[in-house]
């Protein structure tokens, strides 16, 4: 924790806090408790106030006193104490002295004791808690309960009225029995349409409707305080759509939010020449679906994005040997190994390394969620891993700070050099997860602390470690968006490092690294931790380039149609490719960034579209008929704000054979992209199988140094099980 | 529940009358198990502590005089049977950092707070005698210096004197890293 005096209003708020409301079951224990106590003390009493009153020289007070060490004996008894001694004195008692046992007043035996707090305690119970059973009695009652309540609590009646007629609506519509109308009678007469629902009922009602039931049961079931906050919530959205109610109801699995997107589709070349995007280069949607694969789950399709898959290998590009340009760019042509007749053009790009020297120093604040829903084996556990983890690959002078969010946000660590590493470790060690999740808030502090300490020589970024969960505060996408860009233009970066399944907010989190400049990876394991943190840390951390664009200008003359794989969200509008406004995709330090097409040549038999009837086919000819397309490339060094241009022409025929390896990189590559189509369910995955993406994969896995490829064709193999099942 | 009704409640039970008593506990028993737990900050303790408080009720509801409050005399009791349990505790266990309880998760409390709350409640422990109730009652249940100086029985001053040398006691204290308060001197 931060070094922090203990403050006036830290007193005063801390005990203010509001203590919990007692459970009804032990409050229930307790009060039965008690009354025995009560009944037993009054039976002593006045079976000893006859004495006092024959010792009437005795004060009031002395007799009291006197009472209450009797009856303290009595409740030695009454209590289950692990003290079992006096079951031995009694046997003592019965043995040695058997009068000293039997003398005692015979409200002082035990058994007769007992027997009365018992019998008291039923009538008791009885009596005190007939109005609590009365609960579970009947549904009638209970709704006439509860409107009697929230009339109690004065809920403005117009507010449920009109839910409850849709309600009504939807049940004479389907039809159901009427005695459900005669429940929804009830309903509407309690305004609370809610609890007259028996559960018999819910599976005869269409599914909105059940839903929608459920979800007033809720409502009502909180405290009456909340149900007042939520009730707005209602007013604004009073008939939610169905798929909305599918995605809050089925199990945890399936609360991981992605963004919806619909597969790149086919592009006739003579139409609409021009493809435009930015890169991509981060790998999150890999490794969430090899954490669902390994679970023996296909991944939902919108988890799939084909470019994450395909750029999450190494693929062995040959480095730039010019610095000038920071990356080189590798085009070839092939023929289609899911649809005879099509051809796949493959653009690498390859950025260069920088060496140990050129490295610069570093400011990084860690970001780290501490919510209650990291409280996971795979979520700050691996965190801490992660993070210590990075901290082997930093230098002795960098400076790490670290930002813990959870209910509120606080900093853990202040800047710190990476020399002090065990100072660094404590902290992570210490940090322990609950409380619900200002993300908001601890991205402002976090972004306040690397302001603070802005290096204006080195790279300033936040990594932001989460679950993706951002509950509390201003957390709409978009204003957490504008944040992070402002502050990116500053010049600090945001990476997002996401962790655990369940609730895995993929959106949010492409969102904020794709405004922060920064990756989105997700940590399913600690070797992914490994390789985004270790392995790969430089091109994490370390920008070359930033806003890379990729236009791709197809020849009509040649080019049919064609096909982006994957990059749907990144897709580019053809202007924005010139506009140094729009922001685009970086190129860390030795990142590769890869990008396939599929394209039907002018001539071949496989294309989808048919030909234009009404439409002039005047192709002039350019005397460009070699070429099937034009790559453009924009980039932007990270110091500068004009972009450079880099254009190669795409040849018809390149020959490769110069580059010792590429064509086994790209027929990897290749064998990713069929893989991600077959998993989307894709339309244009022609007739590829899992089956031939393994042996596709196999038969190009070189040397595969961290077995990576190796996974790969594991994860095929699940994903082709899984299928089956 | 008006005062008169609370009054002729506790002369019924007084009386002997199992139904009124009944009725005073339900009464009560938030409010007991309410200061329990400030006492504590946890639920685990503060169960056991409400227990106590009102087995206590049922024995000595024939002691209450109406010379004071009602509430006033339930705060009296929940403090002594705190201050009792605390006593039973450290007899058969001493301090070990194995025994902390990870406070439970409250919906409207966050973890630091969890946590500082723990620590502020050990630190009131560790002050002098009577110190921690009288934090509780002013700073926890709200209550002027001269209603907490009526539960507690000491003069106003005192209860004045005592949440100023808390305060002062306090500041003198600073986070270190490993999360403990320690004077920094």
């Amino acid at each position: 924790m931060n070094r922090h005096d203990m403050k006036d209003d830290d007193l005063q708020r801390l005990l203010q806090e509001q203590p919990p409301k007692p459970e009804a079951d032990t409050k229930a224990r307790h009060i039965a408790a008690a009354m025995a106590a009560f009944v037993a003390q009054q039976n002593t009493q006045s079976a000893s106030e006859k004495p006092a009153e024959d010792l009437s020289t005795h004060s009031q007070t002395a007799s009291e006193e006197k009472k209450s060490t009797i009856v303290q004996g009595f409740l030695q008894r009454l209590r289950l104490t692990r003290d079992t001694n006096h079951h031995g004195d009694k046997s003592m008692n019965n043995t040695m002295n058997n009068n000293g046992f039997d003398n005692r007043s015979f409200w002082q035996k035990p058994a007769l004791i007992s027997g009365i707090a018992a019998s008291s305690l039923a009538v008791l119970a009885g009596l005190t808690f007939m109005q609590h059973l009365m609960i579970n009695s009947d549904e009638q009652e209970l709704a006439a309960r509860i409107a009697e309540q929230s009339l109690n609590k004065s809920v403005p009646l117009n507010v449920q009225e009109p839910l409850a007629d849709a309600e009504v609506e939807e049940i004479v519509v389907t039809g159901i029995r009427a005695s459900l109308q005669q429940e929804a009678e009830v309903k509407r007469t309690a305004n609370a349409s809610v609890d007259a629902v028996s559960e018999e009922d819910f599976g005869q009602m269409p599914e909105a409707s059940v839903s929608t039931s459920l979800q007033r049961i809720e409502k009502i079931a909180i405290s009456p305080k909340t149900t007042a906050e939520v009730r707005p919530m209602v007013l604004a959205a009073p008939a939610p759509m169905a798929e909305e109610i599918m995605v809050s109801q089925p199990p945890q699995e399936f609360r991981d939010r992605f963004e919806n997107f619909n597969e790149n589709t086919v592009i006739a070349a003579s139409e609409n020449p021009v493809s435009t995007f930015s890169i991509d280069v981060d790998t999150a949607s890999y490794s969430f679906l090899r954490r669902m694969l390994n679970n023996g789950q296909l991944p939902e399709k919108d988890a799939v994005r084909s470019e994450e898959l395909i750029n999450y290998f190494d693929y062995a590009y040959p480095v730039p040997k010019d610095r000038k340009t920071p990356f080189a760019t590798y085009t070839s042509v092939m023929d289609s190994p899911w649809k005879a007749g099509n051809k796949l053009i493959h653009i690498g790009i390859q950025g260069y390394q920088l060496a140990a020297s050129d490295i610069p120093q570093s400011n990084l604040v860690f970001l780290l969620d501490v919510s209650g829903s990291m409280d996971e084996p795979s979520k700050l556990p691996l965190v801490k891993q992660s993070m210590s983890l990075l901290l082997e690959t930093l230098k002795p002078d960098d400076t790490i700070s670290i930002v813990v969010y959870a209910g509120a946000a606080g900093t853990v660590l202040e800047p710190t050099k990476v020399k002090e590493k065990n100072k660094i470790l404590a902290a992570l060690n210490n940090l322990q997860a609950g409380g619900s999740t200002a993300g908001a808030e601890g991205i402002a502090l976090a972004y306040q602390l690397a302001e603070a300490n802005f290096n204006a020589q080195g790279v300033n970024r936040i990594i932001l470690a989460t679950d993706g969960d951002f509950n509390v505060g201003q957390t709409g996408d978009e204003a957490l968006q504008d944040f992070v860009e402002r502050k990116r233009e500053k010049g600090i970066y945001l990476s997002v490092l996401g962790f655990g399944q369940g609730n895995y907010q993929d959106e949010m989190m492409q969102t904020l690294a794709q405004n922060g400049n920064g990756t989105a990876a997700y940590i399913d394991t600690l070797s992914e931790a490994q390789k985004v943190l270790v392995t790969e840390a430089t091109s994490n951390l370390f920008p070359i380039a930033k806003d890379v664009k990729i236009q791709v200008e197809f020849n009509p003359n040649t080019v049919k149609e064609y096909r982006l794989i994957g990059y749907e969200t990144r897709a580019l509008n053809r202007e924005d490719f010139s506009n140094d406004k729009v922001d685009a995709g970086e190129i860390g330090a030795g990142q590769r960034v890869t990008a396939i097409y599929e394209i039907t040549p002018v001539g071949a038999q496989s294309g989808l579209l048919e030909e234009s009837r009404y439409q002039q086919q005047n192709k002039p000819d350019t005397g460009k008929n070699s070429e099937y397309a034009f790559l453009r490339l924009r980039y932007k060094l990270p110091s500068e704000t004009q972009s450079t241009l880099i254009e190669t022409p795409i040849e018809k025929n390149v020959l490769l054979e110069a580059l010792a390896g590429y064509q086994q990189e790209v027929n990897f590559s290749i064998a990713v992209a069929g893989f991600a189509q077959l998993l989307k369910g894709s339309n244009y995955a022609g007739d590829f199988t899992y089956d031939k993406v393994i042996e596709l994969a196999q038969a190009n896995k070189g040397k595969d140094e961290f077995g990576y490829r190796t996974e790969f064709v594991q994860l095929v193999r699940k994903a082709k099980i899984a299928k089956e099942m | 529940m008006t005062s008169t009704n609370q009054k002729e409640l506790i002369r019924a039970a007084q009386d002997g009358d199992g139904q009124a008593f009944a009725l005073l506990l339900e009464e009560s028993y938030d409010t007991l198990y309410r200061f329990a737990y400030r006492w504590c900050g946890n639920r685990a303790d503060a169960e056991d502590i409400t227990q106590q408080a009102c087995m206590k009720l049922a024995l000595s509801i024939n002691q209450f005089r109406f010379e004071a409050a009602f509430s006033s005399w339930l705060y009296r009791l929940v403090i002594n049977c705190a201050k009792d349990w605390y006593k039973s505790q450290n007899r058969h266990q001493h301090d070990n950092i194995d025994d902390w309880i990870e406070p439970e998760p409250t919906p409207d409390q966050t973890a630091e707070n969890r946590i500082y709350l723990q620590q502020l409640l050990r630190l009131l422990d560790q002050m002098s005698d009577g110190f921690k109730e009288t934090a509780l009652l002013v700073h926890g249940e709200g209550l002027s210096h001269a209603e907490a100086a009526a539960i507690l029985q000491v003069k106003e001053s005192t209860v004045s004197w005592r949440l100023h040398d808390i305060r002062k006691q306090l500041q003198l204290l600073q986070q270190q890293p490993d999360g403990s308060w320690e004077l920094s001197l």
